[in-house]
This record gives structure tokens, C-alpha cells and sequence, in this order.
């Protein structure tokens, strides 16, 4: 038989995503289903799996070095059929170490995954998200997932069993931990999203995209030169390519022109709506809705008309 | 110091063309260097004009290849590594990391090497900790603050809502994010001293060792990514053009 198809994620938004996917795999190998949790068990997490949580001779979750060892260690002495990651910058590293370490096919991260002639199948964004990748890998093999993808389920775990592994020294330390400074800007898992860009001229304006959203009830990101170029805004509110990907119901994007890196990331929005002074700025050719104007006198209206429903 | 930058030659994907049956129009598209990797050779250079040293390009792809290590070398690379790869024989990631490991053990010596993120047509922001792990180095991830001193790198990395800063023993590997720098422009005295700066070149087959990765990893296909919007503009006063997109909505029901 096949050997087990392992999940983890580091966040609890995810573990329970892709415990799901990893369920949806082993089914279609036939085999079984294991969520892996590092340290302790998270109390929320939910899979029709097992769960099996590893315990290090020192904290594995800390460093991506040491959950990668913990995780290769148990993958090593259990056997496994395919490896599947959150898709996270941790857990991204965590998941390259993984297959660089076993020398197993990495496919990367992407959405849909299937079974075919004994094969791993993911459905990965390619060129900047324009095209889509088909990629397989023999078994074992690792992929990331995205979030959205699949839906977690309700049912606590089959069993929970604890195993001990030992890691040695990671690579990397830790010298400094400042909580904090950056919010997690919740977007990941956002039902609505406005979001800014370089439409706005100055940081006190994103007042006018705040001021929607708080209307809307929805949570607040912006493209790649907010947060990176002009640090309006934290690295984790970035939506795109290098940011976070996002699969809202409603986005809303505000002087955004629509670079292919950003549309990477909010192609799975249900409905996107466009406000931009220039008619031909690319957004509007990926947005179900558009405004063609200027922002300043658009969003203020568009707040006060959802506010009055 | 010696400091090795990995550079990616890419697609630009902005100018890349689907043909009528929706798969890209790779033969004879135009390619660059990874946008992201302007990043990873402005740190190297940095690096490199804060400590002394050599920036030593490597790369792994195609003759074509050549465009984008010159525009690394116009940034301050000194001399260039060109693993020569052509399309159809190239490796996947975990091979092209594995080569890249292997061009590094070569030029020897090395006390930090650099990559950035990820690449931009691929994007997947593997090949950096997989390099890592074939050369035995540390690797820090998403640095957006690097510093060099005492054999140690440390850096900033923002993960999981907070800045932790992380320290690892020299020769050690290093991606930045776009917030790490500010890429500089060559001047155009740069980039033509750049064509004269040596190239190495080293045929992909004769890396290929023992402990070489086979993984069974392929693209299968690759299509067009699908885009049914619906594109519907609404205008007026801004009170008007607001009310009928608010009215959109709640028909859509999300609002």
C-alpha cells in the first residue's frame, strides 16, 4: 500500500484546509490520512484523519529549520505517499528543505490536486499567473496548498497519537522576536477585501479605502508598492505574486492599475470591482464591475451609498 | 568577502503571447532577468562594496541566458557562472538547485550566497532553501535586512505578523524580499564595461554527480489561465455610478 499522505500547516486558518486535501488524496491512493502537528496539538483542528503530533528534543515550530528536521524524521521512519504544506513563507521553506533533503519531486504550490497513473497532479499559476501549469511528480513527492482550496471538515480526528522525534541544532538562530510591529491583516481569510494602491498620492488618504471597508465590513490590503516601495502599509497586507493570495467574495480595488503580479493574487475573488482614473489600466479587463474615474470623489460616494444600502 | 548571486533568466511575462489553442508562445519570447532578482544583486553588491570582495553571477538556463547575466553584471557583478541549460533538457527545481549547489561547491570559497524570493515566471520560492540544504549552509529566508560582521549574517525576516531577527554562521545562504533595497539603475558606461566582465561557462550534463535528484517531476501542460469577467463599467456622477455598482452587488449578493 501506498504510504500515508501527510499534511501540516503551521496555521491553524490552514491546518484544517489542507488536513482536508490530504484526505481527498489518500482517498483517491487508497490509503491513509495523517495531519501532523508540531509541538502540541492545536485544539480547533479538524480532519477525518489521524492526527499525529510530533515532539522534538527542543520547540519544532520555532525555526522552519526544526520543523522541516521533525517532520523529515518522521517521514523517513514511517514511509509517506505524498507530503502536503500550507502555503505559507514558512511553510513554503519548511516544504522545499522537505523534498531537498529526501530528494523527492517538489510540485510546488498551487490549488487542485489529483491522482493520475499513480502520480501527484497539481494545478500551479505559471509566467506571472497568466497561465495556468500542470505539473506531476511520482510518489512520495511534496506540494504546497493555497488556501481556499478546500474546505476543512467538521469532524474531530480518528485518533491522536504523540511521536518523539529528535532534530539536533538548527542552522539558524533566533536572536530577536518583535511582536507587533506588523498586523496580520487578515486577508487570507477575508469574506470581503478593499484594497489600495499607487492611485492614492499620500499615506492619509488610505483613510478614504478604510472608510469603505469599515461600511463594507471587509478587511484591508493594497498592491506590492504600498507595502514595499512607500511602506504604507505592512508587508502582510501585500496582495499578489510575492504576497498573499486571496479568494474573497467581494474585492474591491482602488487605484490599482492591475499588474499581472497582483492579479496572481485575487484571481479567485467571486466578484472584483475596479475604481481607476484611466480607462484602460489593465484591472478593468480582469474585474466584473469598474468605475472609470477619480478615486477621491468615487470612494466617498461609493461608502456613503453602501451605507445607506 | 566571496558572495555568490543567484539569478534567474525569465520570460517576460508581461509580453508573453498565448497561440490560438491557449498555450504560451515560448519560442522566441522575450526574456530578463527575474524582476525579484534585481533585489538579490543589489544585496550582493551592497555586500560586496560594505565588506570587499567579489559578486560572482551564477545562473543556470539557456544561451539566452546571457542577457540576463549582464544586466547583473551592469548592477557590480564581477564575473558570472552560466550553467548551460537548454530548454527542453532543463531541471526542475529541485535538479536546478542541486546544479546551482554544485556550480557553488566549484567556484569554492564562498561566504554568502544570495537569491531572492522567488523567480517571476515560476514563483514557486523553493530553489533558495533547496541550494541551501545541497550545500549544507544555513539558509534565512525573506530577509528584508541583511548584515554581515564576525563570520555571522543576521537579518530581518517578517513571518507570521511579527520581525524576527535571525543569525547563522557564515558561508550561509540569503533570499530578500523587495524591501530588503533598492535596486540601483547601471549607467550606461556600466553596461557596456558589463559584455567585457568574464563568463564561465559550464555544460548542465557535467554537473551532473552521483547524488543527482531524479524525481520524476514534469510539466504536463500549460495553458492560458481563464478569465470570464464580466468587464461592465458603470457612469454618471460618482453618486450615480456608485449606486448602480451597489445595486450590482446586492444582486450578486455579496453585499
Amino acid at each position: 500500500m501506498t504510504g500515508a499522505v501527510l499534511s501540516y500547516s503551521e496555521s491553524a486558518e490552514l491546518a484544517g484546509e489542507v488536513a482536508a486535501a490530504g484526505a481527498e488524496v489518500a482517498t483517491m491512493l487508497g490509503t491513509d490520512a495523517v495531519a501532523l502537528e508540531l509541538d502540541e496539538m492545536s485544539a480547533g483542528l479538524r480532519t477525518s484523519g489521524s492526527v499525529v503530533v510530533l515532539k522534538g528534543d527542543r520547540a519544532l515550530e520555532a525555526i522552519a529549520d526544526s520543523a522541516a528536521s521533525g517532520i523529515l524524521e518522521f517521514a523517513k521512519t514511517k514511509g509517506f505517499g505524498a507530503l502536503l504544506i500550507g502555503e505559507t513563507r514558512f511553510g513554503t521553506m519548511v516544504a522545499a528543505k522537505v523534498a531537498a533533503r529526501l530528494k523527492v519531486g517538489s510540485l510546488g504550490k498551487g490549488k487542485k490536486l489529483r491522482v493520475d497513473g499513480g502520480r501527484l497532479v497539481l494545478e500551479r499559476d505559471a509566467y506571472g499567473g497568466k497561465f495556468v501549469a500542470t505539473v506531476a511528480s511520482k510518489l512520495p513527492c511534496v506540494a504546497v496548498v493555497q488556501a481556499g482550496a478546500y474546505r476543512a471538515t467538521d469532524a474531530p480526528p480518528r485518533a491522536v497519537e504523540t511521536v518523539t522525534v529528535a532534530v539536533g541544532e538548527p542552522k539558524v538562530a533566533i536572536a530577536e522576536t518583535r511582536h507587533g510591529q506588523e498586523r496580520d491583516a487578515g486577508i487570507k481569510s477575508a469574506a470581503k477585501i478593499v484594497s489600495a494602491g499607487r492611485g492614492f498620492a499620500k499615506k492619509e488618504d488610505l483613510a478614504l479605502a478604510q472608510d469603505l471597508a469599515s461600511a463594507l465590513g471587509a478587511a484591508i490590503g493594497c498592491s506590492r508598492p504600498l507595502s514595499s516601495d512607500l511602506g504604507w502599509m505592512g508587508e502582510e497586507a501585500h496582495i499578489g505574486l510575492t504576497g498573499a493570495y486571496v479568494h474573497p467574495q467581494l474585492y474591491v480595488a482602488i487605484g490599482i492599475s492591475g499588474q499581472l503580479q497582483h492579479v496572481a493574487g485575487i484571481k479567485d475573488s467571486k466578484i472584483i470591482v475596479a475604481i481607476n482614473k484611466d480607462r484602460q489600466a489593465p484591472i478593468f479587463q480582469v474585474a466584473d464591475y469598474g468605475i472609470v474615474g477619480d478615486l477621491y470623489e468615487i470612494v466617498p460616494a461609493l461608502t456613503k451609498a453602501v451605507k445607506q444600502g | 568577502m566571496n558572495i555568490v548571486v543567484l539569478v534567474k533568466s525569465a520570460v517576460d511575462e508581461a509580453e508573453l503571447r498565448a497561440d490560438p489553442s491557449g498555450h504560451p508562445v515560448l519560442k522566441g519570447a522575450a526574456v530578463k532577468m527575474s524582476n525579484f532578482d534585481m533585489n538579490g544583486v543589489e544585496e550582493a553588491v551592497k555586500q560586496k562594496e560594505a565588506n570587499g570582495g567579489t559578486v560572482i553571477v551564477v545562473t543556470l538556463g539557456g544561451a539566452d541566458a546571457k542577457k540576463a547575466i549582464k544586466e547583473a553584471m551592469a548592477m557590480g557583478g564581477t564575473r558570472a557562472v552560466h550553467i548551460l541549460a537548454e530548454p527542453p533538457a532543463a531541471p526542475d527545481s529541485l535538479a536546478t538547485a542541486y546544479c546551482l549547489a554544485q556550480a557553488v561547491k566549484r567556484i569554492g570559497d564562498v561566504d554568502l550566497v544570495v537569491c531572492s524570493e522567488g523567480a517571476s515566471d515560476t514563483y514557486q520560492g523553493e530553489v533558495g532553501a533547496m541550494v541551501a540544504e545541497f550545500l549544507d549552509m544555513p539558509f534565512i529566508a525573506y530577509a528584508r535586512k541583511v548584515a554581515t560582521a564576525n563570520g555571522k549574517v543576521r537579518c530581518e525576516q517578517g513571518l507570521r505578523g511579527a520581525v524576527r531577527v535571525l543569525e547563522a554562521k557564515l558561508p550561509a545562504v540569503v533570499s530578500v524580499v523587495s524591501e530588503a533595497n533598492v535596486p540601483r539603475y547601471p549607467t550606461l558606461l556600466q553596461v557596456m564595461a558589463a559584455g567585457k566582465k568574464p563568463i564561465e561557462e559550464i555544460p548542465v550534463a557535467s554537473l551532473n554527480g552521483p547524488d543527482y535528484p531524479e524525481t520524476g517531476t514534469e510539466v504536463i501542460d500549460i495553458t492560458i489561465q481563464p478569465a470570464d469577467r464580466k468587464k461592465l463599467l458603470f457612469d454618471g456622477t460618482p453618486e450615480e455610478a456608485a449606486k448602480k455598482l451597489v445595486d450590482a452587488l446586492k444582486q450578486e449578493a455579496v453585499l
